[in-house]
């Protein structure tokens, strides 16, 4: 089968789970349905794997492939059709949403077990993978826009899928608003781009960037990227993804780790003609990816909820990749977006486990000594944190100390800037992670963690279907970094270069030193939080005592929410309200009464004539012959 | 086939008639009722298929009516007729089929009324001389009144006295210019009608459209009479009879005010979107499901006006499309709201909420009302609004990004909407009342065509699209290619 059938049955499989799920869902037992929902992406996957091979069976140059379904829409001059565009970097994407995307709903099923409403919960996430694909596959901007508003809808679905709490329901919404924010900045920057193209084809409108006013290519880029960080939870568009844990644990894993919240890096990187056109954005979005990675480590150090520390640590490290793609190094992002999405799944799937241990805490002063209950989970996630803070041969360090070398071979200040706080972020990274690792697994149980964990002791770590899951992408996280071997191979760089083209190249040297010192403060990093969470001491009580303003700012999360509230919120609603009061009721209803109060007026003014008294009749009668004779008199003369 | 545009209103007259004369038993005058209208539907159906998109108006039929007058009786279906006249066929027995539900009185009355209702609009859809239309424009009123002061609310005279005294004083302004250009031009056929300069004669006749549509600040009827009538006439009055209000925009206003229309373009496009962002603003604060569907529904239509006026080809696909996407979603808005009174017998936020809890079928059925109303991105709605924002962009960046901004307002509006409804804890949840069963017939019908259009929006704009693009105000900058 050629690359484009395979690439639409990759998108169908997950849309027929859901359909499936939705039409037969009531009528068939929880196993069938849920089993339903994961075949459908396994086939995407086998389907995504088939993409890869008929795509690695072209000549390098001859690997873009477009396939029209049917035209969506048109209107005047606008004539948009429903299509797809496979190359390396979709078939990439596609590999990544549907592997992980499988081995979630693999997990979901033992997860979810004995949830009241279970279809539900896979039916969303069958339209979550569905979304997913649609915006990697896109091969128009129009299309892809689709997919983009999709995932945010998953998104608000699957944040919101516990409803029951208003927290829950309340973080869903605020993850689709800030959403819709982002959607209109891609909407404006595709009627910008349609305006002066008249295509929202991905590759035809690439062909005519070089043609656009610098000035419309910049702003094309800037709006693209207020998409862009809207999805990836970058400064300033942030503060939506902690409150989103409180969907469910493999919800934050696939959406809010893996996939959804990685599209921003992805949409730059397949915008790289208009990026790279447009320097001044491309420099602005690596230095909100320097911020991000910056603040976001800073502030998963206070953080208490084991899914928040995790949350941090992705937009932390969305931070990384956008500044990766924002200097030009695009596979070192895509490579990173990889080896991510393996680890950072794998994080937040061991945190479920333990929150499925721990009948549903998230607290992690309330957990200790885990790792005497939970030894294998222990072990798992040793290996995704030791991935995270970028220690070899984990997949982390490979990825990460490319986008580092990359800021190195840049060699101007924005380089330096991404190096210089990358490695700051390298040791803040370790620190975070390993503060989680010890105080959750290590040292002595809490009475808390020993009353539940000795409960939940019989039946051992948890179900195979989450236990094996798991173990798959601890697999991931041990092996894909290999994929680019410093020296050795450069599967990933090879792959993607004719599409997607890196504007550097690091030299070997610069990689040595990156790693070198990218390694040492990691380690040191790990030591740190050995020093201050891994032993029984008082240290942390004192380093939060001297810290404590610090802290306390960091746990307000820098006063975004509180800024925002008072800036839009509360003068919208005072807007609203102050307006309903002063202008709808007595300016709009007020002016209608007046329009009947006047018929009224005048019908009695005009009633009046009719009094039935005849000597009136006859006097305006007179009055009125008078008058015209007055005037015939008046034209004769 | 120029049988059929005759043949589309005058069925349901007849049967309006049959019903309201009839002395039948009850329940085979209710299946009569509905046979007619489906029969109605299935005529459409027939239009839609034997339409050939390549070429403009089609089953045309025109007599003499009254010469000596200029009168003429001239009917026809082009894209833009056929999707309205549609929309109408399709939405009217939906309607019904909620009032056989909900138990309504005075069957016969309110069958007959609803059947003459439909025959009104269908009339003034397909009507190609200004009398024609006129007659169908004000013969809708009738049915409309007694359908609301008599079946509505408790405040329900109120609100059909504003409605009425307020939509009346549109229509004289719009019969003065209807007569005064007839005169001067000898006949009320729209094909002889000449283009007219006179920005008062304009702005008389778009007065009674900017009232029907509505536009902002004239507004001020809608609030309380999509409270007040029944539900199924409140989503037929915001559904389909609002849509006569841009009907005539298209068709009559601004074709043959080509001069001032384009000269006082400014005035509306100001006013579009002041009506835009204003009410999603009020539709954020309402306190009950009425209330945010009527503002929105007024947003909507702002949206739809704004395209009108900004003059591109894309806009004017955009605006004719969002007309049939407003028209099926607010139908399914208030039978949904009225599906909730009736069931549940509140309407307050403040007394509903946490609907979903085992009510699986009404929570997906909310949920994806709600998420098509916001125009997530794929849906109808959305491809719609695409369209017409693209043109408002094109006209001036700064309208087509103000404009924009509705977008996340829509967002926060029925979010707040949703949740309202399934998610929130109120004081006294609503445990009684069962899930949405056969309330599907006339719930999933309308859903299942928004479906539709939201895989193919093309199977619309393709029909509308190289129409009535003479109706368009003349592009600002850059020159629309005309369809053939």
């Amino acid at each position: 089968m050629s690359a484009t059938t395979l690439a639409w049955i990759v998108l169908a499989a997950p849309m027929a789970g859901l359909f499936y799920n939705l039409i037969v869902g009531s009528s068939v037992s929880r196993k069938h349905a849920t089993w339903a929902a994961c075949a459908s992406v396994l086939v995407s996957f086998a389907a995504a794997v088939g993409v890869l091979i008929a795509l690695l069976q072209r000549s390098p140059d001859d690997r873009q492939l477009v396939s029209t379904g049917w035209t969506w829409l048109s209107g005047g001059q606008l004539h948009e059709g429903f299509s797809i565009l496979v190359d390396p970097l979709s078939a990439v994407m596609l590999l990544v949403v549907s592997g992980v995307g499988f081995l979630i709903h693999a997990y979901s099923v033992g997860y979810m077990h004995g949830d009241r409403e279970e279809k539900r919960f896979f039916a969303y996430l069958n339209l979550f993978v569905f979304s997913m694909l649609l915006l990697v596959l896109a091969g128009n901007f129009l299309i892809l826009l689709i997919g983009w508003g999709l995932v945010g809808l998953s998104s608000y679905l699957l944040i919101g899928y516990w409803w029951e709490r208003p927290a829950a329901v309340q973080a869903a919404k605020k993850a689709f608003v800030m959403n819709a924010i982002g959607d209109v900045g891609i909407a404006l920057a595709l009627f910008l781009l349609w305006g002066h193209t008249h295509s929202l084809d991905v590759l035809g409108t690439f062909s005519a960037v070089d043609s656009l006013p610098g000035s419309t290519t910049t702003w094309i880029a800037g709006l693209l990227l207020v998409g862009a960080i809207a999805k990836s939870a970058q400064l300033p568009l942030h503060t939506w993804l902690p409150d989103a844990m409180e969907g469910p644990t493999p919800v934050s894993a696939l959406i809010h780790a893996a996939t959804m919240v990685t599209a921003g890096v992805y949409l730059v990187a397949r915008c790289w003609p208009i990026f790279r056109a447009a320097p001044e954005v491309s420099d602005l979005t690596a230095l909100i990816g320097v911020a991000t990675l910056t603040m976001a480590g800073l502030i998963a150090l206070v953080q208490t909820d084991i899914k928040r520390v995790i949350a941090y640590s992705t937009m932390s490290q969305i931070g990384y990749m956008f500044c990766a793609v924002g200097i030009g190094a695009t596979s070192a992002g895509m490579f990173h977006l990889v080896t991510h999405a393996f680890f950072k799944a794998l994080l937040f799937l061991g945190a479920g486990v333990v929150i499925h241990a721990l009948a549903d805490e998230q607290d992690i002063r309330k957990m200790g000594g885990l790792g005497r209950y939970l030894p294998y989970t222990r072990t798992l996630m040793w290996i995704g944190a030791l991935a995270l803070a970028g220690v070899p041969p984990f997949a982390g360090f490979f990825s990460k100390d490319q986008i580092l070398a990359a800021g190195l071979a840049r060699a101007d200040w924005v380089g330096y800037l991404v190096f210089g706080f990358g490695l700051a972020g390298a040791f803040v990274t370790a620190l975070y992670t390993f503060r989680m690792i010890f105080i959750v697994f290590h040292g002595e149980p809490t009475s808390f963690a020993r009353t539940h964990a000795e409960k939940h002791a019989g039946h051992g770590e948890g179900p195979f279907s989450m236990i094996w899951t798991i173990s798959v992408l601890a697999l991931g996280a041990v092996t894909i970094g290999f994929l680019e071997l410093p020296g050795v191979s450069h599967a990933m760089r090879t792959f993607l270069e004719p599409v997607a083209p890196n504007a550097l190249e690091a030299s070997t040297s610069q990689e040595t030193l990156a790693s070198l010192l990218a390694v040492s403060l990691g380690v040191i990093g790990i030591g740190a939080a050995w020093l201050l969470y891994g032993r029984r001491s008082d240290a942390p009580r004192k380093v939060a005592e001297q810290t404590a303003p610090l802290e306390s700012v960091l746990q307000r999360k820098l006063g975004f929410d509180e800024l925002y509230d008072w800036a839009f919120h509360r003068p919208a609603v005072a807007l609203a309200r102050g307006g309903a009061r002063a202008w709808e009721g007595p300016v709009v209803t007020g002016s209608m009464d007046l329009v009947g109060a006047t018929g009224g007026w005048l019908s009695r003014v005009l009633g009046a004539g009719q009094s039935g008294l005849v000597r009136v009749y006859a006097l305006v009668l007179a009055l009125g012959l008078a008058a015209l004779a007055a005037w015939f008199m008046a034209g004769a003369s | 086939m120029s049988w059929l545009s005759t043949a589309l209103w005058v069925l349901p007259a007849a049967a309006a008639v049959l019903v309201g004369l009839a002395p039948a038993k009850l329940w085979g005058r209710s299946a009569f009722a509905i046979a007619a209208m489906l029969a109605n539907l299935v005529l459409a159906l027939i239009a839609i298929g034997q339409f050939d998109s390549s070429k403009g108006l089609q089953f045309a039929e025109s007599r003499h009516w009254v010469s000596d007058l200029g009168l003429t009786y001239h009917v026809g279906i082009d894209g833009l007729s056929l999707v309205m006249v549609a929309l109408t066929a399709f939405c009217v027995p939906l309607a019904t089929a909620f009032g056989l539900w909900a138990k309504r009185e005075n069957l016969r009355g309110y069958l007959a009324l609803m059947l003459a209702l439909e025959a009104a609009v269908v009339l003034l859809f397909v009507a190609r001389d200004l009398i024609v239309f006129y007659v169908g424009f004000e013969a809708m009123l009738v049915p409309l009144i007694f359908l609301i002061g008599g079946w509505g609310g408790t405040r329900r005279v109120r609100a059909t006295i504003r409605f009425v005294v307020y939509t009346l004083v549109g229509s004289l302004l719009l019969l003065i210019s209807v007569i005064t250009l007839g005169l001067s031009n000898g006949t009320f056929d729209l094909d002889g009608i000449s283009a007219n300069t006179s920005p008062w004669l304009f702005l008389a006749m778009i007065a009674a459209f900017a009232i029907k549509s509505p536009l902002f600040p004239f507004h001020g009827w809608v609030p309380e009479a999509y409270r007040e009538a029944p539900p199924e006439v409140a989503g037929l009055l915001s559904g389909v009879i609002s849509k006569a209000g841009t009907y005539g925009m298209i068709r009559f206003a601004l074709p043959i005010f080509q001069e001032p229309s384009s000269d006082w373009r400014w005035l509306f496009v100001t006013l579009a979107l002041a009506g835009l962002l204003w009410c999603s603003l009020m539709a954020f604060r309402q306190p009950d499901s009425r209330g945010v569907i009527a503002y929105s529904s007024i947003a909507q239509m702002s949206l739809i006006t704004l395209g009108l006026f900004v003059g591109s080809g894309e806009a004017y696909t955009g605006s004719v499309f969002q007309m049939v996407n407003h028209g099926l979603l607010s139908m399914l808005l208030f039978l949904l709201a009225g599906f909730v009174e009736v069931r549940f017998g509140e309407t307050a936020f403040a007394r509903i909420g946490s609907l979903a809890r085992g009510r699986a079928a009404l929570a997906t059925i909310v949920m994806a009302t709600g998420m098509a109303a916001l125009a997530v991105p794929g849906s109808s709605l959305f491809a719609s609004e695409f369209l017409v924002l693209l043109g408002a962009f094109r006209y001036w960046w700064l309208v087509g990004a103000i404009a924009s901004l509705a977008i996340v307002l829509a967002a926060m509006y029925m979010l707040r909407w949703i949740s309202a409804v399934l998610h929130d804890r109120t004081a006294t949840p609503v445990r009684e009342g069962k899930d949405v069963r056969w309330e599907a017939l006339y719930l999933v019908p309308l859903l299942a065509v928004v479906g539709f259009l939201s895989v193919d929006p093309h199977a619309v704009t393709a029909r509308v699209d190289c129409d009535s693009h003479a109706g368009l105000v003349a592009p600002a900058s850059t020159g629309s290619e005309i369809c053939r």
